[in-house]
């Protein structure tokens, strides 16, 4: 995979800063290809890259995770996970397609991740893999999907 | 021998219900798991079935303290999506009820944080001045808690004078410089109770990911009305004080210092205030197809709102909150390592910990 791709390396801290303060809205992180503005986020297509690729990029560049937005699918197409990252007042994300209920864990590489990953398991049944977890949000008895995923939220 | 101490979820030293399980060796915490979750509420699931009205009703319950800052992502996050530009004088009202919220947040905080000291004259002090800021939010929006202020393209109410509240921004900045600052900066008993206890190291905060004061007490300087301005911050001169020892002392600093600046971003938002409409008067609001994220520095941190839609839909397909106590909270665990049993109830206070965001 092409790591140059998920590292948006021209930013500079401290001049994204003053730019973004000047100008009210946050610039487009300087590599053109992969990135698209939209809603709000910078986005990144991710088809050729894992989650734990751009979760180690991330890190290395000095991003703060956010957090992880999950979204079910209609009909049998599954979920969409988002992640989302800071770069300086920058907002990064990250869209990944389950395939099937599983994903791995960025857990050990960014401990951040950890709250959100036990809470997405928790609401929409979707498994984090190498990672164990403990209960979140639910209490005993409850079972993973409950909140939010559609067949069992209904 | 190590023992387990559990508190919570329903505890004198906590003002809200979660678990804080300590394994302590004589008074000292080895170690902490946190649980949370005794009052989810299940809000992401409850918003999908409400409409691009009663959803900013439901989310502006999300916090009882920071109501006004959920409303306000989620609004511009839904302008993002209909395609409406808040006008100038919206963005001011915005900015203004923004800083008010902070200052009502801090202030409420520093009360609570003087009750566990144990320094009781002074949570009555902080609580009288919370009132003065209650009632300039009431002055403006006619509420003490839910200000209902906000609504995509613009606030539901106008402050028609804003100059005739600078004088209540001045008291309030007197009554903190004459006695709030002053006792949290340098009284004894204050020192003793919060220097050099529940440290987070700077790399810490930044491996958890922290943010707000939490974060800037440990030296990370982030704050997204410097660094992706929003409403009318762009046009405010402040600065962002940031402290090194990550210690309760330096978050109690760094909360103190923001009361100035909320006070110096009032005044300016009050007096260039400019003329004109407070909504962009769209009858029919029409959303796209698609998802749109909005953040915004809360008195504790980083709110983030992300909002999907779907086409001639009148209820959001999905909103998901991502609170700033959410991210703060897990660094407790490394606050209370090496701390003194005794004081892991103000550690633990120190994040300014909400439970009701947490348990959205």
């Amino acid at each position: 995979m092409n790591l140059s791709a998920v590292n948006p390396p021209a930013i500079e801290p401290s001049r994204a800063s003053a730019e973004t303060h000047a100008a009210g809205t946050p610039e487009k992180p300087q590599t053109a290809e992969p990135w698209t503005q939209r809603g709000g986020v910078y986005w990144m297509d991710c088809a050729k890259v894992t989650v734990r690729e751009t979760a180690r990029a991330m890190k290395d560049v000095g991003a703060r995770f956010v957090t992880i937005t999950a979204y079910q699918l209609p009909g049998n197409e599954g979920f969409r996970l988002e992640y989302h990252w800071d770069l300086d007042g920058r907002l990064l994300g990250f869209p990944f397609q389950l395939i099937g209920n599983s994903i791995e864990s960025i857990f050990d590489i960014c401990e951040a991740a950890d709250w959100i990953e036990r809470e997405v398991h928790e609401g929409f049944a979707i498994e984090f893999t190498g990672r164990e977890y403990e209960p979140l949000l639910l209490r005993e008895g409850e079972k993973p999907g409950v909140n939010l995923r559609e067949e069992m939220a209904r | 021998m190590s023992y387990k101490i559990p508190m919570g979820p329903y505890h004198p030293g906590l003002e809200e219900p979660y678990k804080l399980e300590m394994i302590c060796e004589g008074e000292t915490v080895q170690d902490a798991k946190l649980h949370i979750g005794f009052n989810f509420r299940g809000i992401e699931r409850l918003a999908e079935t409400r409409n691009y009205i009663q959803v900013i009703a439901l989310m502006e319950r999300v916090c009882g303290i920071c109501s006004n800052i959920h409303t306000l992502t989620l609004c511009q996050a839904m302008e993002q999506l209909t395609g409406l530009e808040p006008p100038p004088r919206a963005k001011y009202i915005r900015v203004a009820m923004a800083e008010l919220e902070r200052l009502h947040s801090h202030v409420l905080w520093a009360g609570i944080a003087s009750k566990l000291m144990g320094f009781k004259t002074m949570f009555m002090t902080c609580f009288a001045l919370r009132e003065k800021v209650m009632d300039v939010l009431q002055a403006i929006s006619g509420n003490r808690v839910n200000y209902a202020m906000n609504r995509i393209g613009g606030v539901n109410r106008d402050i028609e004078d804003p100059q005739a509240l600078v004088p209540m921004v001045d008291e309030l900045e007197r009554e903190m410089m004459r006695t709030i600052i002053p006792i949290f900066t340098t009284s004894a008993t204050a020192r003793s109770r919060c220097a050099g206890i529940g440290i987070l190291t700077h790399e810490k905060a930044v491996s958890c990911g922290v943010v707000g004061p939490t974060a800037r007490a440990s030296g990370v300087a982030q704050d997204l009305r410097r660094a992706a301005p929003y409403a009318a911050y762009a046009e405010m001169e402040f600065e962002t004080p940031v402290e090194q020892a990550g210690d309760v002392r330096a978050r109690l600093f760094v909360r103190a210092l923001e009361i100035m600046e909320s006070c110096r971003i009032l005044r300016q938002a009050l007096s260039k205030m400019p003329p004109g409409e407070i909504d962009a008067g769209e009858a029919k609001l029409v959303f796209t197809s698609g998802t749109a994220t909005s953040r915004v520095e809360a008195p504790r941190g980083e709110v983030m709102y992300s909002v999907s839609w779907k086409e001639n839909s009148r209820n959001p397909s999905r909103v998901h909150v991502r609170t700033p106590t959410y991210a703060n909270m897990p660094a407790i665990r490394w606050m209370v390592r090496g701390a003194r049993l005794a004081d892991t109830p103000l550690i633990q206070a120190s994040i300014d910990p909400c439970y009701s965001c947490t348990d959205r």
